[in-house]
């Protein structure tokens, strides 16, 4: 041990400034997390060629399901799926590969903009209604009343009284589910509202929007993702379901749901007819469903720790 | 305890009342009444004056409007009845009359005029409400050609032998009685009155529509009660009074008193027997096979099971409910299941095999992946490392430990399993064409029959609202120490 051995080095500001912690981006570990599943990209590739089909194709094809040029030609009726029509034709001798892509897409608005209003709604009532009190019992007992409804039963009445349509539709679905979830947000904001921090943001005078904004939502997030990721293909396979018992939409968008009640008294006759629509509805809601459940996982900060 | 039931069985009525209240309320004012007519078979006929007076009774009866024809305003405010029907003497007084009380004077083709006025929503709702609950009482029968009618109770053997409490001036002449079929004791005093079914069973009570009978009528041989015998398709329980004046030879032939009005018994069980009889099957099914799927889940957490497991249940939420059961339906074909249920009918069981499997199949994911989350959180819990310390072996652990505290939250399920049996037979039941309440929801939707749309959401948020309730009476059974009503204050 020999002084010399040393040197005296100044007081560095900076280094005590300094945190030692690896950097750490939100987004970016989330969407690490999730291009590190294989089956998600597998199926966001699906989804997203189903989408980009869906959105495209009515535009280069000009199909519109109120005008058929082809009723006459007789040529043109039941022919099986081959390269000239990749899906076939039906029995007004339209191309049913056009007709598929024009409902998948008339699906997937119903779903996304019902999606859309159900999770803006349920996450603006349910964080003040998980936060503040006096809201609370209100809406509890709302809730209590409403929740144990059949929701079905509810879109049901409600498009039967309206009458089928798109705006119908996407207003009988989203005015009976935003409740459920803005329930589903109450619950995890009360159990985060108590936190320390956010007690002391209150101590402090912050007030109760930006506490909501700044200290609740990110929480969320993940919670809100897997909300959205569980109701798309749930919208979507309620819109089939409705336009298939006649409740739903009209001719005049002619949806996945509404084609495949067309073509269902052909399912023995001219299976592809009926079995096309059937399967691209079951593959958007598979491909969304499991992309949404990985970018779930992938949003929950827990998850990114290794 | 007790008050926390009474507040929620006030809560649950008044959900109830609330949602129908509301129904009808879209129903009468957002649908156009002229609707009701698309596909009634008698209006096309109907041509003039006679489709019109048909349009104004048949709105009346369904609980539109209030709608009298120039006899019955004669009738009612004027002194000289042959001279007012002449729309003269003091027709015009007639008319101001009515004017007056709000109603609309129109002219028929013929001359003649009607009144009709349109009920306000308060007053829709209030009659529905009024009419609601019927309760049979002795001088229930106002008949004129009977004026010596006995009006009073009494109790005498019933066609089975069995004693039962009849009565004489009541609509019905059995008010309680108890025979073979469930729920095995049955009254007559108090019934439900939606209104009447129109245009599809046109004329009938809704509820009747979904509780008669289907199919054909069954014959037995039974001893009227004038004493003959015969060979007839009666049910002597559901007699009602009829008029003197339309009793007929044939009800005379058969019956020594009114009490003539008489329902049919039928080879095939009602609407709501069948849907019942589907979901509850349904329901064991669905819990047979998902109970021990979600226990083995749990046990084997991240092995092949487990994943198997998940692939399934994934599957299951993700695939459109209508893509999943005509998957199924295609399977089902290659064994020799029919597609539809009328193609072998009733009897046969091929019927039921394959909408029973679906409607289990789909409830199965729910339930698995919440046993399989219980049965996890419990697993890490002190009893279950002592019962590892003490040396069970696993299956013993979960078997007799982790369950037992795992299905309590499963138990409260279990009532609420009928709500998805609802919602899943209007899908199963449209697809499979079968004849129960599930497929006469969208059927009726269809037909703008709108009473018996009113009449199922009743239906079916009763249902749901007491299972809910029921659900979680049983959890508190199962597990003492919940306690439903909270202690003590959680901000």
């Amino acid at each position: 041990m020999e002084d010399n051995k040393f040197t005296l080095v100044g007081i560095q500001e900076g280094a005590s400034e300094h945190i030692a912690a690896p950097h750490y981006s939100y987004w970016k570990s989330v969407f690490k997390k999730f291009f590190s599943n294989k089956i998600a990209i597998t199926m966001l590739i699906i989804a997203g060629l189903v989408v980009a089909m869906a959105f495209i194709h009515p535009l280069i094809s000009g199909y519109d399901p109120a005008v058929n040029p082809y009723i006459n030609d007789r040529w043109r009726q039941f022919l099986r799926p081959s390269l000239q029509f990749l899906f076939g034709t039906d029995n007004g001798g339209r191309d049913v590969f056009s007709a598929v892509w024009y409902g998948t897409r008339a699906s997937l608005e119903i779903a996304v903009i019902s999606t859309a209003i159900t999770t803006v709604l349920g996450v603006a009532v349910g964080m003040l209604w998980g936060y503040s009190k006096k809201i609370d019992s209100f809406m509890i007992e709302v809730y209590n009343i409403v929740a144990n409804v059949p929701f079905l039963l509810v879109v049901m009445v409600l498009v039967f009284v309206l009458g089928p349509g798109k705006w119908q539709l996407i207003f009988a679905l989203s005015c009976t589910s935003w409740l459920s979830t803005a329930y589903f947000i109450r619950v995890q904001v009360m159990i985060i509202r108590d936190r320390e921090y956010n007690l002391a943001s209150r101590c402090l005078g912050t007030p109760t929007y930006k506490v909501l904004l700044h200290n609740v939502l990110p929480y969320l997030i993940s919670v809100i993702v897997t909300s959205v990721a569980r109701d798309v293909p749930n919208f979507i396979s309620y819109e089939v379901f409705l336009s298939y018992v006649g409740v739903g939409m009209g001719a005049q968008e002619a949806s996945l749901g509404y084609i495949i009640q067309t073509y269902a008294p052909y399912m023995s006759s001219a299976g592809y007819l009926f079995w096309i629509p059937v399967g691209v509805s079951a593959l958007i809601s598979v491909s969304l469903y499991v992309v949404g459940q990985a970018l779930a996982d992938a949003s929950d900060p827990r998850t990114h720790m290794n | 305890m007790k008050k926390y039931i009474l507040g929620r069985f006030i809560r649950s009525i008044f959900s109830i009342l609330a949602v129908v209240c509301i129904a009808i309320i879209l129903v009468y004012t957002l649908i156009p009444r002229d609707e009701i007519f698309k596909v009634d078979p008698n209006f096309t006929k109907l041509q003039g004056d006679s489709r019109t007076t048909y349009m104004y009774a048949r709105w009346k009866e369904l609980g539109y409007l209030d709608y009298q024809q120039q006899a019955d305003m004669c009738k009612a405010y004027s002194d000289d009845y042959s001279s007012c029907m002449a729309s003269e003497g003091d027709f015009e007084e007639v008319v101001k009359a009515y004017e007056n009380d709000g109603y609309t004077i129109q002219t028929l083709k013929s001359g003649l005029v009607f009144a009709y006025r349109n009920y306000s929503i308060p007053e829709l709702v209030g009659r529905f409400f009024s009419n609601l609950i019927v309760i049979d009482n002795p001088s229930a029968v106002q008949d004129s050609d009977n004026p010596d009618l006995e009006r009073s109770y009494y109790i005498e053997s019933g066609p089975n032998g069995i004693p039962a409490l009849k009565c004489s001036g009541c609509q019905y002449q059995y008010q309680l009685y108890v025979n073979g079929s469930f729920p095995f004791i049955h009254q007559n005093v108090i019934k439900l009155n939606f209104g009447i079914s129109f245009p599809t069973h046109s004329g009938v009570n809704t509820l009747e529509v979904i509780n008669r009978g289907q199919d054909k009528t069954k014959s037995e041989e039974i001893t009227f009660p004038n004493g003959s015998t015969g060979n007839s398709p009666i049910n002597l329980y559901t007699c009602q009074y009829k008029a003197t004046s339309t009793l007929d030879h044939l009800d005379e032939s058969h019956f020594d008193d009114n009490y003539a009005n008489c329902a049919y018994n039928y080879t095939a069980p009602s609407m709501t027997t069948l849907s019942y009889m589907f979901g509850i099957l349904s329901l064991i099914i669905a819990y047979a096979i998902a109970l021990p799927a979600g226990v083995m889940m749990a046990r084997k957490k991240d092995k092949w099971q487990d994943k198997l497991g998940m692939v399934y249940i994934n599957f299951m939420i993700a695939v459109p409910s209508l893509a999943f059961i005509y998957f199924a339906k295609q399977i089902g074909l290659m064994f020799g299941l029919p597609d539809k249920f009328p193609q072998y009918g009733f009897s046969d069981i091929r019927s039921y095999i394959l909408p029973v499997i679906i409607l289990a199949l789909m409830s199965t994911a729910s339930v698995m992946i919440w046993i399989r989350r219980y049965m996890i959180d419990q697993s890490n819990a002190d009893y279950v490392k002592f019962a590892r310390a003490k040396g069970l072996n696993e299956k013993e652990i979960f078997n007799k430990h982790i369950l037992k505290n795992a299905i309590i939250p499963i138990v409260n399920g279990i009532p609420s399993s009928i709500i998805l049996c609802i919602s899943g037979s209007v899908i199963t039941e449209s697809v499979f064409a079968i004849p129960g309440m599930g497929k006469m929801l969208p059927d009726s939707i269809n037909a703008y029959n709108n009473n018996m749309v009113i009449t199922l959401t009743f239906i079916f948020t009763a249902l749901s609202i007491f299972s809910l309730l029921l659900g979680d009476i049983l959890m508190t059974i199962v597990d003492p120490r919940i306690q439903l009503s909270s202690k003590g204050d959680s901000r």
